[in-house]
């Protein structure tokens, strides 16, 4: 909003500092889309001692991005708790994987469409809205495992357990991603792009009218805002790019199951939100990248230190407990997620640890 | 010195009219058989005991509740059953007893949520930025500042409005609500909590409203500025209409004497 007005002025000086004001208000993007760029250069070389395939991971955290991008929306913005967002990238993914696989639709027209269902498939879904707090949480979480259900029982539709097999790769019309490094940057340009379009939207009229909302509906209503609506349109939103996550995942993995979209899944949504920042776009590529990144790191345990016990090995045994210790840590000591916790740290030169224990006097 | 308008027998047109407005929690009416009409450019106060029935009949006016049985009519149509954005839309604003304002949004951005209704810029037009859009913002931010400057806020507009003192919090409610381009702006209790320089500086806050032409209902308990200020006084208790006149008669009035348990009303 500051910019805004130091625009206006900024109107008379010449083209290059208009560029450069440019480049500082955006200097995150234009850090991580660096980051992006290079970084199969010097990933590909170390990724083989460091026994994690740094480029393979990077291209689910992308996929990640775009789904809790969206949730951050709903959750952290809106207020609008989803404990149920992993039906719509299961809607997304079985979309895309049986259009292609059974109706032999071309791989960018089934994205399309598979953003397409699962915004149906939301707005199908948007009267438990009505619903507020817990009460909504829980009707979310039920939403989820029902997904959960169809998509193991419909077996005429889905092959049930067995699942899609064969799900042809990415491609974009007259151009075929077959490589590695080709979905990687794939996967990181659509993710960029929705981060773009995504912080557009929470720095504008749409976006202040969900913060509105999320602090007193009753107070939104009296400003004019359809209060219900905009929940609807963002909820609906929100699915869309869970269904486009959704889509772009099974390609990449070119078969899919409904082990894929269970309610755990939905769980890591939600700690990756949480982890990396409510109220935060970029906490969405922080929360995704530390919760894909952690399971990678246990695997290659083994490799940097030898021996490790048997538990550790056999972790993804007790992968739920893990994720479930890392919301609550993060609840204690950095309520406010990565992004808002390193911001402080370089804004106000302090730790991004909060003190549960401190004795909150009266100033 | 401009006489207040709405004393004269001439007085500009009814623009809000409830009629027997009834509202019922349990067995008990908090609001019963209200009728009271409300002329162009007054300054309109109701007062009463704490319980009522003031902060109910503001939330039967704005379409918070809906009554069980009377009609508001308000620009030629009876707004009962609306929605309280559509009632917004139309023209009738309010603040609120407890402070509802954004706390993590920023002053001016709290304005800027009261210009939503007058804007139209939808989701993808906002993601792609499109140029309709950004002139839209612009516009957005100017008319935000100005309804800053007229309550005084203009200092204070990136600040976080919770981290705002309480009584410039109650001018950032009437600066919101003056952004959503009110006809009829209902104001409810808006001096509670001021002291008294805030509350004389609110005096003349109020009569810059009206002086914007936005007719201006207020429920105030501090009788001092209710006398001072209001064209009109409606007097309500246990939710009926215990008296309506002038202030000076309001005053005099030996039910409202009584009602008030002998407090004298100045």
């Amino acid at each position: 909003m500051a910019e805004k007005s130091k625009a206006e002025t900024r109107k008379e000086e010449g083209l290059g500092s208009r560029f450069l004001a440019l480049v500082v208000r955006n200097k995150i993007l234009l850090i991580l889309a660096f980051f992006i760029a290079i970084m199969p250069v010097w990933a590909d070389p170390i990724s083989k001692p460091l026994g994690i395939d740094l480029v393979y991971v990077m291209r689910l955290v992308g996929v990640f991005t775009i789904v809790a991008v969206g949730l951050n929306l709903l959750m952290g913005y809106a207020g609008q708790i989803s404990l149920g967002h992993g039906a719509f990238f299961g809607v997304g993914a079985y979309t895309s994987a049986l259009l292609t696989v059974k109706a032999g639709f071309p791989v960018w027209f089934a994205l399309i469409l598979s953003i397409v269902v699962a915004a149906i498939v939301g707005l199908l879904v948007a009267p438990i809205l009505r619903l507020k707090g817990h009460y909504l949480a829980m009707a979310t979480l039920g939403l989820g495992i029902i997904a959960f259900v169809f998509f193991r029982e419909l077996v005429w539709l889905t092959n049930g357990n067995d699942g899609v097999r064969g799900i042809p790769e990415l491609a974009l019309p007259g151009l075929n991603i077959t490589t590695r490094k080709g979905e990687y940057f794939f996967v990181w340009i659509l993710a960029l792009l929705v981060l773009i379009l995504c912080g557009n939207i929470v720095r504008s009229r749409q976006g202040r009218a969900i913060k509105a909302l999320h602090h007193s509906e009753v107070a939104a209503e009296a400003m004019g805002i359809n209060v219900s609506w905009h929940k609807i349109k963002i909820f609906m939103f929100s699915a869309a790019l869970g269904g486009l996550a959704g889509g772009v995942f099974a390609h990449l993995q070119g078969y899919i199951d409904p082990g894929s979209f269970s309610i755990m899944l939905s769980i890591e949504l939600v700690t990756m939100v949480v982890v990396g920042g409510m109220e935060s776009i970029w906490g969405a590529v922080a929360g995704a990248g530390v919760i894909l990144f952690i399971p990678e790191i246990i695997e290659a345990l083994p490799k940097w230190l030898g021996d490790v016990p048997r538990w550790v090995e056999r972790y993804s045994l007790y992968e739920g407990i893990l994720f479930g210790l890392i919301l609550i840590l993060t609840m204690i000591f950095m309520p406010s997620g990565i992004t808002k916790g390193l911001s402080d740290m370089t804004r106000f030169r302090r730790s991004p640890f909060v003190n549960p224990f401190r004795k909150k006097g009266v100033e | 010195m401009t006489a207040p308008p709405a004393t004269t027998e001439e007085m500009k047109t009814t623009l809000l009219s409830a009629r027997d407005l009834t509202k019922k929690f349990g067995g008990l009416a908090a609001v019963k058989d209200v009728s009271f009409d409300l002329g162009q450019g007054v300054i309109k106060a109701i007062i009463g005991p704490n319980g009522a029935g003031k902060t109910t009949l503001y939330d039967l006016l704005t379409g918070i509740y809906e009554p069980d049985a009377g009609s508001v009519i308000f620009s030629e149509k009876d707004i009962i059953g609306l929605s309280p954005h559509e009632i917004t839309s139309l023209g009738i604003a309010r603040t609120f007893q407890t402070i509802q304002l954004f706390p993590n949004m920023t002053v001016i951005e709290n304005v800027m949520v009261g210009l939503h209704h007058r804007t139209g810029s939808g989701m993808l037009k906002a993601a792609f930025k499109l140029p309709g859009e950004r002139r839209e913002e612009t516009w957005i931010m100017r008319e935000a500042s100005r309804y800053l400057d007229i309550v005084g806020l203009e200092m204070q507009s990136k600040s976080l409005a919770g981290a705002l003192p309480f009584g410039q919090q109650r001018m950032l409610e009437v600066a919101r609500a003056l952004a959503t381009n009110p006809t009829i702006i209902l104001l409810d209790e808006p001096a509670s909590g001021l002291n008294v320089y805030e509350t004389r500086e609110l005096g003349e806050i109020i009569y810059r409203i009206r002086d914007m032409g936005v007719t201006v209902i207020l429920v105030e308990h501090d009788m001092g500025l209710v006398m001072r200020i209001s064209d009109e006084v409606l007097v309500l208790d246990y939710g009926e209409i215990l008296a309506e006149g002038t202030p000076a008669e309001v005053r005099n009035d030996p039910k409202v004497i009584e009602a008030y348990l002998g407090t004298e009303l100045d």
